[in-house]
This record gives structure tokens, sequence and C-alpha cells, in this order.
């Protein structure tokens, strides 16, 4: 296992796809505060309502990463977790990774592994960026620096762990099941972004949403939940969640756990062509 | 009273298939009913033209797909098994590496799969000659280049078993000549190969035994002599009749075939001086003499019923 795990990370370290994944999410929560500032700084600039200073200080910072999770972060998380397991077909790579000794779930499990671990390490890229662009907005804004509670940096680096792990593995069960990168990618993206949405809304329409319960069960839904209890009153008033975040974890980790098995059993029964 | 005869049966052969089969979803019987050995420290030589089933039976031997009935036992273990996958280096079709990573890591990558030291790295690229290019990417290697990374890749486990399934596939002549030069060097220590190929040349060249595919089945396996056949001789000489007694006297008559108006005589073409000088003595005039030998060639498009130089 160890040597499986050891073998992923050599590989993907090297992987351009998530050094441009890496810098792409930087870059976004830098792009994402410095128009917050602006808009901040200069209300009435557009017609979009107007942001509050309060909310980029440091003190802050976790409630406003959380934004940048979903569905920029998510969407990332599926084309890295697609181009990661559906490559490996198209290079034919996965047969020279199988014909050495590990068995095939073994591979499977230090391949997810490696993956959760770039996952963590994009949420603390995307942790590190936001914090340091707080502070530098707090320092041009001569505002006291405060941070908020451990605690609460750790819960939400787990929620945005948790969520890009949910999409990654959507992303890498497709790229197993098509054997490819392209169409998985694609599949992905059209359902975090199109398919899912288009789904909750016509569920939640029929009979006056008596079957809201099935849209709740949705990862998109539940995430949005999770993100939502992320949030201060500096935000301006926040509407009430229909899913708790307990419930939205729990469903998340079902998500999780279903398509890495599904992928994994795909992986292993299937012939390698 | 039965486990001695099963042992002894592992010590000779690497590779045992009973009626290996393999039907695709879509229906296609890829491999049918395959009863093939590979005997240890051979180079065997997994002869059949192009869609024949010569891949799918070897991605059969290393577990990346299963069989739909039939067994194998390759270097004593089940197919996939990673007890013999430690056994087995194998190259099949085309080498798959990371495009964006050298040579070296690329290797370094596998040798942390298979549980190789990194410095057996080196080793390998040394034995395939790629040292000097090592630390370029794999994406901007030549054909020859990849197909030697592949050939180093299966060389890391200094395995028992190599299986080749054709190495030639894309080469120049002088990538090919190369390749088959790198084959035989790893053959020399008494290593197993299982060589896949549709180049009969090359098959003739390196191989002990071949087995011949067609069709999804093994049409037949034996060692190259055997498939050849015997050697002889032809000869056309006048007066045809006193060369007839001449040869007669000489190897005897079952030994003598009179067809067309030339003798075939099947005796060592290195009789073919002595032949050349009792004729002349006897005053017969010797139009044409040769060695006569079965190509490869001949019995393989005879074996598989495909039409030369189609």
């Amino acid at each position: 296992m160890i040597a499986t795990i050891k073998a992923e990370w050599r590989k993907t370290r090297f992987r351009p796809a998530f050094f441009v994944t890496s810098g792409l999410l930087a870059l976004l929560a830098v792009f994402a505060y410095g128009t917050n500032w602006y808009l901040a700084t200069h209300p009435g600039a557009t017609q979009r309502d107007a942001v509050s200073i309060l909310t980029l200080y440091p003190d802050q910072f976790v409630n406003n990463v959380m934004l940048a999770g979903f569905p920029i972060g998510a969407a990332m998380a599926i084309v890295l977790g697609a181009l990661y397991s559906g490559s490996e077909y198209s290079w034919g790579t996965l047969k020279t990774l199988l014909t050495q000794r590990s068995g095939r779930l073994t591979t499977w499990i230090g391949r997810v592994a490696v993956f959760e671990i770039w996952m963590a390490i994009l949420t603390v890229i995307l942790f590190a960026v936001g914090a340091a662009s707080s502070v530098v907005v707090a320092s041009f804004q001569s505002h006291a620096i405060a941070w908020p509670a451990l605690l609460d940096v750790g819960k939400g680096m787990a929620a945005i762990w948790l969520i890009l792990s949910v999409s990654g593995a959507l992303g890498m069960a497709l790229g197993t099941l098509f054997k490819n990168s392209a169409a998985a990618l694609g599949l992905g993206l059209v359902y975090l972004f199109a398919l899912q949405i288009i789904a909750v809304r016509f569920i939640d329409s029929i009979n006056n949403g008596a079957y809201k319960w099935i849209g709740d069960l949705f990862d998109g839904q539940n995430t949005n939940a999770l993100l939502h209890t992320f949030t201060s009153p500096v935000f301006g008033p926040a509407a009430p969640a229909s899913i708790g975040a307990e419930r939205a974890v729990t469903v998340l980790i079902i998500y999780l756990a279903a398509f890495l098995v599904v992928a994994a059993g795909l992986l292993r029964q299937r012939d390698v062509t | 009273m039965s486990r001695p005869s099963v042992i002894a049966m592992e010590n000779i052969t690497i590779v045992e298939t009973h009626s290996l089969t393999k039907r695709y979803g879509s229906g296609v019987l890829a491999v049918n009913s395959v009863d093939m050995s590979v005997r240890r420290g051979e180079v065997y030589g997994f002869l059949g033209p192009n869609g024949a089933g010569k891949t799918t039976t070897l991605r059969m031997l290393v577990g990346l797909i299963r069989p739909t009935s039939g067994t194998a036992r390759v270097a004593g273990h089940t197919p996939g098994s990673p007890a013999g996958l430690a056994r087995i280096g194998a190259l099949i079709e085309s080498p798959g590496f990371y495009p964006y990573m050298s040579g070296r890591e690329n290797l370094k990558v596998v040798a942390d799969l298979a549980g190789v030291g990194q410095k057996r790295v080196d080793e390998v690229l040394d034995m395939v000659e790629l040292t000097s290019r090592a630390g370029r990417k794999f994406g901007t290697y030549s054909t020859g280049m990849k197909q030697r990374l592949g050939v180093a890749g299966a060389l890391l486990k200094d395995p028992d078993l190599l299986i080749l399934d054709e190495p030639s596939n894309g080469l120049d002549p002088q990538g090919m000549a190369e390749m088959r030069k790198l084959i035989k060097d790893i053959a020399q220590g008494g290593r197993t190969v299982l060589l896949s190929s549709h180049l009969l040349g090359e098959v003739e060249q390196i191989c002990d035994r071949v087995g011949v595919i067609s069709g999804g089945r093994l049409v037949i396996q034996s060692t190259v002599q055997e498939l050849l056949g015997e050697k002889g001789v032809v000869v056309r000489a006048q007066p045809s009749d006193r060369a007839g007694e001449v040869l007669t006297r000489m190897f005897g008559p079952e030994a003598v075939v009179r067809e067309d108006g030339y003798f075939h005589l099947k005796t060592d073409p290195g009789q073919s001086v002595e032949i050349n000088r009792q004729l002349m003595a006897s005053g017969i005039g010797v139009s044409e003499l040769r060695p006569f030998e079965r190509s490869l060639e001949e019995v393989f498009f005879q074996l598989t019923g495909e039409k030369q130089g189609s």
C-alpha cells in the first residue's frame, strides 16, 4: 500500500494539471477578494449589491473563502478527477500499473489516497491565499488584524476538502466508467452546472414542493447548505436552510463513498483492453 | 503420487493454458480454446496475423482481462495474482508511460509499484541503452525509444518470464535489428521470453519454439526446426537417369525423390560439394544445385490459410 501511494505521489507531483488547478484556485481567490474590495470601496460602481468591507477582513476570511469552493472549486475538482483516472486509459498507463505486483484494489486505494492529499493541498492553498488577501485588505484599510477561531478555520477547511473530494470522486468515477477523460469531464461539468440544477428545480416544482425532500438529496443542494452554514451577520441576512449542516455532511460523505466504491468496482471487475 | 508430477511440470513449463477462451460482450470470439505451454528458459514465439488473438491471449496471461472459460497458470500462479506478477515483466502492445515525465521518472514509478529498488532503474536503462536520454520527457521520445523504455520497464523486476507483445511494432529496420539483439541478450541468462509477433523473420531468428494462432485458435506449437521440416538439397542434372543412379547410390532410394525433372535429396545441405563432385566425376552435367529449406513464412501461410503477398 505504501509503495502504491509512493508511486502515485511520484507521478502526480509532476503533473501539470494539479499545478495549473492550484494556481487557478489561488488566482480565483485573489480575484474574488480584489473584485469585492473594489466594490466595497466604490459603492454604486456597478449594478450589484454593495459589498461590506467588513466581510473582507481576516476575521471573516473563512466565510469568504467558502464561496470559492462551489461551484468553481467543485468544477475544478471534477476536471482533476476525470483527468486523473481517465488519462490512465488513454495513455495506456493503467495496464503498466496493473501488471506490477500490486492488486487492482490496492492500486485504486493508493490513487484515492493521493488524490485526497491533493484535495487537501488545494484546500490549504485556497485558505492560505484567502487569509493573505484578507491581511492585504486589512493593511490597506488600516484595520486591525484579528483571526477567526482555530476551530472555525478547521471546520471551514474540512468542509471545503469534503466538497472538493465529492466532486473529484465524481470525476474519477466517470473517468473510470468512460475509460477516458474527455467524456468524463464533459458529463461531470454538465451534471454540476445544469443537470442537477434542472432536476432539483423540476422536483421542487412538483405538487408545490411535495417532493422537495428528493431534491434535497442531490449533492449540490447539500453542498450549498453546508457552505451557507459559514456566514456571519456582516454578510447580511441569510435565508434559512432546509438542510442542516450535519445532514449535509452525512449526505456528502455518502456520495463520496458511493462514487469511490462504484469506481473501485468498475476497475476491479472490468477488462483492461 | 500426483504432487511430484505437478511440481515437475511447474519446473518445466512457466506458462500453461488449458482451453483458454475469450468471448467479448459483442459476441466476438477472440481466443478459442487455446492450449499453450511455454517452457522455462526458452524464447517462445507467438505468431499470428493481426487480429488473430495474440494480444488478447497475452492480456489474459497477465490478468488484464479475464477469460470467458479455461484456465491458465503463469509462473506457477493464477494470472493477475500479485505473487505471479512479481515474477513477470510485460510489455503489452504499446508502452504505457506518462508523457509529462522523463523516462527515468516513469521507471521510478514502475519500480515503486513493483517493489524494486531505485538502483535497478539505472541498471535497466543501461541495458536498453537509454541512459543518456533518460532525462527527456517520455512524450518527446521516438517510437524506438518508447519501445526500449517499455522493455526496460518489463525488465525492472528481473523477471523469470518476460512477455513482449510485438516489441518491434513501428520500428524502422535498424530499430528492429536493435530490438532483436536486445531480446537475444535478454534471453542469454536463461530467462524465458514469450514474444508475440507477426514478423516471421524476427521469430525465425530469435525463437526456440513457436505457437501459431489464427482466428483465435492455436493451430500448431512446436520447435522452429520441426515446423520448418527436414532440410535437403535440390539437384538438376543431365542425363537425369544416370544422375538418379549416382544419387541413389550415395543416399539410398528413400532419400531421393524425383519430381518435375528435379531431384529432392533428404540430406544435409552441407553435402552439396560432395554431390557436385560425384556427379561431375560420373560425367554428369549439373545445371542446378541448391539447398532446400521451407521458410517460416511458407509454413505460416500454409497453417493460417492466409495468402502470400496479400
